[in-house]
């Protein structure tokens, strides 16, 4: 017993790592034997200034700018390099190391071409704010600096040789995280270059870098060598102002760093603690963010018209009154409290005797089955609250044939959030390539749409949508509801922790959240009990 | 009601009380204008705008977009200008140089718009110096009445030079 103890404590030590007193500058810090020497550090407050090294990736040593001086060791090593050892004696920020960091930053700039006023990474870019720590003023470099021209090797994805380090860091990315060989340094010396090569394996060999993960690709690149073309010139970066919040993508509900600006999202950007939060998040997630404040519903309209909102909610608790087989569509991108306040009248009308079935999928490739993730972020469930409505057994339909039928057959199809924005279709170029994974461009060319032209259900569909389409037109009643954005709820992930959302964008005054309108419709007590 | 006491720390001379020196130290440029065009027969007005005199080489009028010796525009866009704008008269809107003006742009990105609100200008300069291009300069001169406020916000095309200008960091 005694043995087996010490075995596991043995085992969990090796685990944590052996802690090791290292000295910096004459200052004695303990740290993770285990870990990296800038992670190490960087805990402690010394932070060791890096292009190359990312936490997530694999160790190259490529950029020099780390470099540090070790007691009894001749030569200058590289901090991402350098395993830590007990009783090491580190002179990290002392003259030699200063000047050599500055003899570093000057090879680094000699092909750089320093136009940061058109460049978009201006702002966020590790180069400058280390040209400005570290380097000089001036640069003795006289010759001509290499000119090659921009070139788009992504769908969404611009890289400029000019100004590119060669930190090695998007090739890694492409390999480790993302696991495609697709990109790859050509030529050597001066001219080396990082350039798209098709992966071999890949059937139909696309001209353009096409995976999930283009806009992650522009954030670890330290320099503005890759930029996003959807995000390309629209902003300078320090207009924006910053709120986190939760991506409304996908049930993985990955924490973001919103950027805004006149009261709509520019972009989502990672975390800003992204050791807790994660380093990475999708394309699918960050560049539909611009439908939010675009086109939006603020008026109740009965079959295209506009009307009082009394009189919708009215009409709206008669509908609920005289049907007897209801189908309620969605709810996976509302909060848990409106879910809540859904499934309350869910019960009221089952309770009343009345035939309800509801599920929050609303088209094909939701009724998956098997894998469900698209890929090691993306969920397959697109909507952010889907594992809560899992709980809730709001699983009614076994695959989409099922649904269309019981559209032709219900008396009273509810519709919450399913035809709207970003979830439903993606207005503007579609920036995100997932494999298979169909995003349709307006709400026609929906799944959910057709299905109701088909069996001619518009007159008995009530849409609670945040957008003003065609949708909105077509329904008996539209339902102005307030999106993702624009309050404050808990959401459950697809492992089953639930998140907080922040408000990012001002709602209109006076519009409701779709659990505020099912709490506020008239005399529902008395529904159908004869 | 009590007074106050002024203590009057000079007193004046007799030849003071008159106030004759004072009046004629005060109206002396006038004096000097009279005398000018009434006996000398000297203008002293301008007959502006058809008569303009010389402005300092340091007046700050009207905006101008500045081209480099190619003949291609200077600005690239940068925000600069309208970030430190203390009157928030600039309005920009950059976008990516189509292939068929790029003989026109030394850089990736230009201004597509690039406005100037008259009405709201304070004239400070401070554009000309966040400027890293040298590509704005307040040297266009006196700025002109007109009609309507709209009128009165510039366009890229009223104050862009038509050819080459002075080297950066240069004033006319």
């Amino acid at each position: 017993m005694d043995s087996l103890d010490k075995q596991l404590s043995n085992r969990i030590a090796v685990k944590i790592g052996a802690m090791a007193k290292i000295w910096v500058d004459g200052v004695e810090y303990e740290v993770d034997e285990k870990k990296n020497l800038i992670d190490a550090l960087k805990e402690k407050g010394v932070e060791i200034p890096h292009f190359c090294y990312h936490p997530k990736l694999s160790v190259v040593g490529m950029c020099r700018i780390c470099l540090i001086e070790i007691e009894g060791v001749p030569k200058f090593q590289a901090a991402c390099n350098t395993p830590i050892k007990d009783g090491m004696k580190i002179n990290a920020f002392g003259e030699k190391i200063v000047k050599a960091r500055e003899g570093v930053m000057e090879f680094l700039l000699i092909n750089h071409p320093l136009d940061c006023p058109v460049c978009d990474k201006a702002g966020e870019c590790r180069l400058q704010d280390y040209s400005f720590k570290l380097g000089h003023e001036t640069t003795r470099y006289k010759e001509e600096k290499r000119n090659i021209p921009q070139e788009k090797i992504g769908t969404n994805l611009y890289i400029n040789h000019n100004r590119c380090i060669l930190c090695y860091r998007c090739v890694r990315f492409d390999r480790e995280i993302v696991g495609v060989n697709d990109l790859e340094m050509l030529s050597r010396g001066n001219d080396t270059i990082i350039a798209y090569v098709p992966p071999e394996t890949e059937k139909e060999k696309s001209p353009y870098l096409n995976h999930n993960y283009q806009g992650a690709l522009a954030d670890i690149c330290p320099v503005g060598a890759l930029l996003n073309e959807s995000t390309l010139f629209r902003s300078r970066v320090w207009w924006y102002e910053s709120k986190e919040s939760h991506c409304h993508g996908c049930a993985t509900l990955c924490r973001v760093t919103a950027n805004l600006k006149n009261n709509a999202i520019y972009r989502y950007m990672p975390p800003q603690h992204p050791e807790r939060d994660g380093y990475f998040i999708c394309d699918y997630g960050r560049f539909s963010t611009h439908d939010f404040s675009q086109n939006r519903l603020y008026a109740y309209r009965r079959s295209g018209t506009k009307i009082r909102s009394q009189e919708a909610l009215a009409q709206l608790a008669e509908l609920l009154a005289q049907a007897k087989r209801i189908a309620v569509l969605g709810g996976g991108s509302e909060s848990c409290t409106d879910v809540d306040a859904l499934a309350e009248l869910v019960g009221k009308l089952r309770d009343a005797g009345k035939t309800v079935q509801w599920d929050f999928r609303s088209n094909a490739q939701a009724f998956y089955s098997g894998n469900a993730q698209w890929d090691f972020l993306l969920s397959k469930d697109l909507r952010p609250n889907a594992a809560y409505l899992r709980q809730k057994n709001a699983t009614d339909f076994a695959d989409f044939t099922a649904l269309e039928k019981e559209l032709g057959q219900a008396e009273l199809i509810l519709v919450v959030g399913e035809l709207s924005p970003p979830y439903a279709y993606q207005t503007g170029k579609i920036y995100a390539h997932v494999k298979g994974l169909k995003i349709p461009t307006s709400v026609e060319q929906t799944e959910l749409y057709q299905a109701l032209d088909t069996h001619n259900a518009w007159p008995k569909t009530v849409l609670l949508t945040t957008h003003a389409d065609s949708a909105a037109d077509k329904a008996l009643l539209a339902i102005p509801i307030q999106s993702f954005v624009e309050k404050s709820g808990r959401f459950c992930d697809k492992e089953g922790n639930f998140k907080e959302t922040t408000v990012l964008l001002r709602p209109v005054q006076g519009l409701r959240s779709s659990g505020e309108i099912w709490q506020s419709i008239p005399a529902l007590e008395p529904v159908g009990v004869a | 009601m009590a007074t106050i006491q002024v203590n009057k720390k000079y007193a004046f001379r007799w030849y003071e009380k008159f106030y004759f020196m004072s009046i004629t130290a005060g109206l002396w440029v006038t004096l000097k204008h009279f005398i000018k065009s009434a006996f000398l027969r000297r203008m002293v007005t301008v007959q502006y705008p058809e008569q303009k005199k010389p402005l300092s080489s340091r007046f700050r009028g009207l905006h101008r977009l500045k081209r480099n010796e190619k003949g291609q525009e200077r600005c690239t866009a940068c925000y600069c200008c309208q970030w430190v704008c203390p009157a928030d008269a600039i309005h920009i809107v950059a976008a990516e140089v189509p292939p068929e003006r790029q003989y026109l742009h030394p850089e990736d990105k230009y201004a597509k718009v690039f406005q100037v609100d008259l009405l709201r200008c304070i004239y400070c300069g401070l554009c000309e110096e966040a400027c890293p291009k040298g590509a704005i300069y307040l040297d266009g001169g006196l700025p002109l009445p007109a009609d309507s406020r709209d009128a009165l916000i510039l366009n890229k095309e009223q104050m862009l030079e038509p050819t080459g200008g002075p080297i950066i960091g240069e004033r006319l």
